[in-house]
């Protein structure tokens, strides 16, 4: 036992260097003021103050939250009836659908991203309408693996007894299919809307250049101001956003289960 | 009785396996029917064309005076009791029950109302709140039999719903289903494989077999008159015997002429004869009508179950020469090395090739080194003919160490035993004290050291050699010469008697002309 803990090690080393050590930074840096690039360690919250107070930001905030949620939304929709169908494939074919939906995921998504704004110059489109189909293309396979891992593990016999109790093929997906499969939603939904909200790769190419997301506005503080403070400010704010959000749905997922 | 299902002509197949091959059947109002079969005879498959989830191929059901073919399930007045319960783990008990219900619209309080009185008879009050998926498999079955009872079917269809509880609360739940449907006072069609859970529960049990019905009884009568053997084995213990039916009363088996009370077979018609092991009286042997030996005797509880033998089977007797083997030594080299003479078919060195490898097996050769470690035999020369005649074969390791055995070529006698159509077969061999004292399994390994084999006259099948006899004590054997006798099963009846008996004692069997049923043979088609 304690020579497997050893082999942990290395790992262990590894995330203090490359994530605890980095969030602590964060949260240093979050919560100090700059002068001339030396930093003094006085501790403040105008980061926070600042963010709040500038309905700018909040915009920003806002728009990202509605986006990673119209995303998500879409994202169900268009998934669920996807991952209906192929649960309802035989097999062998439910393997090769799975396979050319992850295919895609293989391509770097900077590349994927390149071709779409390539697809959608040619159309006459609103730039958020534009990074809709760009997020949208590119989490749908989350949410369609998790719902068809979902149904596909759900006993046939249910729908079976559901039948044999009066209920048609409709009222057997309302009442049986759906609710069972709620699981495997909300794990979709864990998987599509948190990288959704932080995401600035896809809004910034296809939004064009004004269409500023929280990831973007990230991304500028750190990369173009140089304020690295008030970008961890941003930074820890998202992060406490997709803690809370993470808590709510796992909530959400424990009490559909219980609900019994 | 008003009729209110039937299967007329009902043929099903799966990927060109035909399952049922043609069954008619009526159901009566108010009946506890069980389709009775073994895996695979086709009861569940009749189950679910009723309850609309397979689609026969052939034929047509009837339901209430309707055909009811194009009649999808969830519109059909049947529920079902699934083997593994099915009950939707997303809802709790109440919910359950209720769901049928509530595909139907009513209203919460008739709900309420008809969900209650199905928890009270199924035995569950105050379960209601309770997550299914938590339950016991005996309170499951009953969330799955309320569940479906609760929508008033005409008919109750229940897969196998036992299967998966344990003795005690099988029993239990055997006796519940009868009451409960004794008041609800519905059809319940019951597929189960376990004849003794059939003949507890039905008023109609309907034997299957390959996806034909084999018989159609009250329990009482097909326990009594089994239409044919394959309904008397699967019913109860039975001792099925072939016989010949001389005339109306008078059967004639085990070479003896008896009365007995059936009638209407064809004159000299070969028949099956089945007498019940209770039936059997264990007496005197000058007592019975047929005298055998107890070759086991099994305790069950109430009554012990023999084996009585009434006629020895087929028989070979070999001679085995105990000889103690001397080793050779090879001092130069510190090996040892020893073999047994041994016996050959010389139909096994004309039809198979006999390798070295087998040479050294049945001659036991081996080799070892002062400190007992293997040697292999790497040199094998003989001059072994087909011929009948004494040979010799000479084992030898890397280093030069040798052995020369007698290698005896014989053609044996075989016993063919025309009357019960099986061969048997067995040679004389060679063994040392050492071999039968480390022998582990004597009789198993008396059969291989004598290549004791018997097999069917007619298909070559094998035929299992169930007796070996010798009179030697395997843990001090002393160099010589002893017989060993290998047979075939004889003639064995199955007894269930409360009287204590020893493997070995000679007993008499009695039984009237009632104790007898006369079947006809069964048709098998090859």
């Amino acid at each position: 036992m304690k020579s497997f803990f050893r082999m942990s090690y290395p790992y262990l080393v590894w995330i203090a260097l490359f994530i605890v050590a980095p969030m602590i930074m964060i949260l240093l840096y979050a919560t100090t003021r700059s002068s001339n690039g030396v930093i003094t360690f006085s501790f403040t919250l105008d980061n926070f103050a600042r963010f709040f107070s500038d309905p700018t930001f909040l915009k920003v905030l806002w728009t990202s939250l509605r986006i990673a949620l119209i995303t998500t939304v879409f994202c169900i929709l268009i998934g669920y009836p996807a991952a209906l169908f192929i649960a309802n494939l035989p097999e062998k074919r439910q393997t090769f659908m799975i396979l050319l939906l992850t295919l895609p995921m293989w391509i770097n998504m900077l590349l994927k991203t390149y071709a779409w704004r390539g697809i959608l110059m040619n159309f006459d489109l609103e730039s958020e309408v534009k990074v809709f189909i760009g997020m949208v293309y590119d989490f749908l396979p989350y949410m369609i693996i998790q719902i068809h891992t979902a149904i596909a593990k759900l006993d046939r016999n249910l729908l079976i007894a559901s039948y044999d109790l009066g209920a048609n093929r409709w009222k057997t997906f309302l009442k049986v299919t759906l609710p069972l499969s709620v699981p495997g939603i909300i794990s979709g939904i864990t998987l599509v809307f948190l990288p959704a909200v932080s995401s600035f790769v896809i809004p910034k190419l296809l939004g064009g250049g004004n269409y500023v997301l929280i990831g973007n506005l990230i991304e500028t503080y750190f990369l173009v101001a140089g304020d690295w403070n008030f970008g961890s400010a941003i930074s820890l704010i998202m992060a406490l956003i997709i803690i809370a959000s993470m808590y709510l749905t796992k909530k959400l997922d424990r009490s559909t289960v219980e609900e019994g | 009785m008003r009729k209110l299902i039937e299967f007329r002509n009902i043929v099903k197949s799966f990927d060109g396996q035909v399952v049922l091959k043609g069954v008619n059947l009526n159901i009566y109002e108010n009946e506890f029917v069980t389709l009775l079969g073994p895996s695979g005879c086709g009861k569940t498959t009749l189950l679910r064309i009723l309850g609309g989830f397979l689609e026969q191929d052939e034929g047509t059901v009837i339901f209430d005076g309707q055909c009811i073919d194009k009649v999808p399930a969830y519109k059909r007045e049947i529920n079902t009791v699934f083997q593994r319960y099915a009950l939707f783990p997303h809802l709790n008990v109440y919910e359950n029950i209720a769901f049928g219900l509530r595909i139907k619209k009513m209203g919460n309080d008739i709900i309420a109302q008809k969900v209650n009185r199905m928890l009270s008879l199924v035995n569950l009050t105050g379960y209601e709140k309770r997550n299914v998926t938590k339950l016991s498999g005996g309170q499951q079955q009953r969330v799955a039999i309320a569940r479906a009872l609760v929508n008033e079917p005409n008919v109750l269809l229940l897969d196998e719903p036992l299967g998966a509880l344990d003795l005690k609360l099988r029993k239990e739940m055997q006796r519940e289903l009868k009451r409960i449907q004794q008041e609800v006072g519905i059809t319940f069609i019951f597929v189960t494989h376990d004849q003794e859970e059939a003949l507890t529960m039905s008023d109609k049990i309907v034997v299957m077999n390959a996806g034909e019905i084999e018989q159609i009884g009250t329990p009482l009568e097909i326990y009594n008159e089994p239409a044919n053997a394959y309904v008397a084995r699967f019913i109860g213990e039975s001792n099925i015997v072939d016989g010949v039916m001389l005339d109306d009363y008078k059967v004639r088996f085990d070479d003896k002429n008896f009365e007995c009370v059936d009638f209407g077979f064809r004159k000299e018609e070969p028949v099956d004869v089945l007498i019940r092991p209770e039936d059997l009286a264990v007496v005197k042997p000058k007592d019975g009508v047929l005298r055998g030996e107890v070759k086991n005797v099994i305790f069950k509880g109430v009554h012990y179950e023999l084996m009585v033998e009434t006629k020895t089977g087929t028989k070979k007797t070999v001679q085995m020469h105990v000889v103690t083997q001397h080793d050779l030594t090879n001092a130069q080299a510190g090996e040892k090395i020893s073999a047994n003479d041994f016996y050959v078919d010389s139909d096994d060195l004309e039809n198979k090739e006999m390798t070295d490898q087998d040479f050294i097996s049945i001659a036991n050769a081996q080799a070892w080194d002062e400190e007992d470690r293997d040697i292999s035999l790497t040199r094998v020369s003989h001059n072994i003919e087909k011929r009948p005649g004494i040979y010799t074969i000479t084992f030898g390791t890397e280093k030069g160490t040798e052995v020369t055995v007698n290698v005896h070529v014989i053609h044996p006698e075989y016993v063919e035993d025309a009357r019960h159509n099986i061969g048997i077969s067995a040679l004389d061999f060679f063994i040392t004290p050492d071999e039968i004292r480390d022998s582990m399994a004597i009789s198993t390994d008396l059969k291989t050291w004598a290549s004791a084999e018997a097999w069917n006259l007619q298909d070559d099948s094998p035929v299992e050699i169930t007796d070996v006899r010798f009179d030697f004590d395997p843990a001090d054997v002393k160099e010589g010469s002893y017989d060993i006798t290998f047979a075939t099963r004889g003639r064995v009846y199955k007894v269930e008697t409360t009287a204590r008996l020893e493997v070995g004692d000679r007993v008499g069997l009695d039984f009237g002309p009632e104790d007898i049923h006369v079947m006809h043979k069964e048709v098998t088609d090859v």
